[in-house]
């Protein structure tokens, strides 16, 4: 078993060795496939981090009913302040709504309207870690509460953004499966050419008596090391152009979409140099059978 | 192995523990009402038959598209026959399994017209493969190709690239890589077809000599001068049959008049007129 590795890798490398101006050609042409598919996958990773940000609020407000004490107020503010998952509490009285609300002065019918016009709340920021079950529960345990009118979780406004990010994933995703399928037609193609320049090499080894095994070890081990280099490749490509292009938008895009921008994960990475492996190997693999004459 | 599934190929020609004594009496080839067509309009070969013994020297010749190397392509199952049997060693190529071809090609050395050379190959990377198949040690390996490109007098010349080579350094590449496993049988399809008419005759000089040593020889040519370098049997492929020409020498004329018949199938009537190769090595 040891001999036949040794065996396989020894030709894999003679071979590699032997025609080493194809093999880095074919790796190019995989690298410049897989750079798209990394490209890809980099927009759906950074979306979806969107997504995450803006599909929950991350804040609630508590509208108290008319004529609520002051002392029933300092009651539910240190009642809130005590919740686990809520990180702040801050309480607006129907004089501070009304300043924030016609703060310009230009709305002259808003201006009109009493100091009752505007209801009292307090508003609650919820930790990042609480998941939506949580802050359903907590909202309803405060709705039962005497002093609370409603309670607005801008739920509905989350959901729709939530949806817009969720079809722009949905789309990204899509994208990134069309670009997968060119990468596949490329690399595939790609090791077949390099394995239709070495035909004779793989007539002769059939006629001198090698078997199927024989033959097909060590091209699916050079089409498994192309396909990984390729995409090793491509990553490395697109992290020195993360890194170049990070540095002058990372702070516009926090201030913009509310998170910086993020390069793939060790396991997309991961994935992609496996995928290379996978794909180079499988296409030799094929290839072969179809090369076979003699 | 399923019963009645035909066995991997195993020659009973080396010792060993399958060895059969009676193997040595057997013909090594035999063509046995041999039917094989391309296209059903058109067949090749058309009942040929055929019968060759171990240690000798054949001609097989005929015009473009007789099926000369059809015949040797059925030998080495690069194509499988339509009908008949054709038995290596006594065993029927036409029922070896697809795994048991390579074990049948490890048994038999093919040199083509176009050498079939692996260009970016070192000399010794392209007769060495014919070894490093059969898991033999880097070791044994060195000496054995080292000793094959003696033979064949590329000595020194392992480390050049195949594709710097001529045309006839080249077939003797080929022809190393032929030899150096030493097999029971070497087939040669035009292998001088792309040679000026010296080197040739040099060519054929280099399978005079490895039929020296006792192995069979299969040379398929269409080129009649080398058939008149010395007394060979010659079979010619004619209308789909084989047919022996008498005597190796003149064929030019015995060719010109060979008519094609069932009745002059086999090596027999070869047999009558000349003595054997083995024939002859067995006196010597």
């Amino acid at each position: 078993m040891k001999a036949e590795t040794m065996s396989t890798a020894s030709r894999a490398w003679r071979g590699g060795r032997a025609d080493w101006k194809l093999h880095l050609l074919s790796s190019f042409s995989s690298a410049v496939a897989f750079v798209c598919l990394a490209s890809a996958l980099l927009v759906v990773f950074n979306l979806d981090s969107v997504r995450e940000r803006w599909a929950r609020s991350g804040r609630a407000t508590i509208f108290l009913r008319e004529g609520t004490s002051e002392e029933a107020v300092t009651d539910l503010r240190r009642a809130l302040e005590q919740t686990p998952g809520i990180q702040a509490v801050r309480y607006i009285s129907q004089a501070d709504a009304r300043h924030e609300v016609i703060a310009d002065k230009t709305e002259s019918a808003l201006a009109a309207l009493p100091v009752e016009a505007f209801p009292a709340s307090i508003e609650i920021e919820v930790a990042s870690t609480t998941s939506d079950a949580e802050i359903a529960s907590i909202t309803e345990k405060i709705g039962k509460l005497a002093p609370v009118e409603s309670i607005e979780t801008y739920q509905r406004y989350t959901d729709k953004l939530k949806s817009l990010l969720h079809a722009g994933v949905a789309a990204s995703l899509v994208l990134a499966l069309v670009v997968l399928a060119a990468v596949v037609s490329v690399v595939a193609s790609t090791v077949r050419l390099a394995l239709q320049r070495r035909k004779i090499e793989i007539e002769v080894l059939h006629l001198v008596g090698a078997t199927e095994q024989y033959v097909r070890r060590p091209f699916v081990v050079e089409g498994c090391v192309q396909g990984a280099a390729g995409a090793a490749a491509a990553v490395i490509l697109l992290g020195v152009l993360y890194l170049v292009v990070r540095e002058h938008v990372a702070d516009v895009l926090r201030v913009l979409i509310g998170v910086p921008p993020t390069f793939l994960p060790w396991y997309a990475v991961g994935g992609l140099v496996a995928l290379g492996a996978i794909l180079g190997a499988t296409a030799s693999h094929f290839s072969l059978k179809r090369l076979v004459t003699v | 192995m399923a019963p009645g599934r035909p066995s991997p190929f195993r020659p009973a020609l080396r010792a060993g523990q399958r060895f059969d004594a009676s193997a040595s009496n057997r013909p090594i080839l035999v063509f046995d009402n041999v039917y094989k067509s391309y296209r059903a309009d058109k067949p090749v070969l058309r009942g040929t038959c055929l019968t060759i013994e171990r240690g000798e020297f054949v001609f097989i010749t005929g015009p473009s598209g007789a099926g000369k190397s059809t015949m040797l392509r059925l030998l080495y199952r690069a194509e499988t026959v339509d009908d008949g049997r054709i038995l290596f060693l006594g065993r029927d190529i036409a029922r070896l399994t697809a795994d048991s071809v390579p074990m049948l090609r490890r048994n038999v050395g093919i040199v083509f017209q176009d050498f079939k050379l692996v260009p970016n190959w070192s000399v010794y990377d392209n007769v060495a493969v014919t070894l490093e198949v059969l898991g033999i040690q880097e070791r044994i390996i060195h000496t054995r190709v080292g000793e094959a490109l003696e033979r064949v007098g590329l000595a020194g010349r392992g480390q050049d690239r195949a594709c710097v080579l001529s045309g006839g350094e080249q077939q003797r590449v080929a022809i190393a890589r032929a030899i150096v496993g030493e097999p029971a049988l070497i087939l040669a399809d035009e292998p001088t077809g792309n040679l000026d008419p010296l080197l040739a005759t040099d060519i054929l000089g280099l399978f005079e000599d490895i039929h020296e040593t006792g192995t069979t020889v299969i040379f398929a040519t269409h080129d009649r001068t080398l058939l008149d370098v010395r007394p060979r049997r010659v079979v010619v492929l004619d209308e789909g049959k084989a047919v022996d020409v008498p005597n190796g020498l003149n064929v030019e004329q015995d060719y010109d008049q060979v008519e094609t018949s069932d009745e002059l199938p086999t090596g027999a009537h070869y047999e009558e007129a000349l003595p054997t190769p083995t024939e002859r090595l067995a006196v010597a």
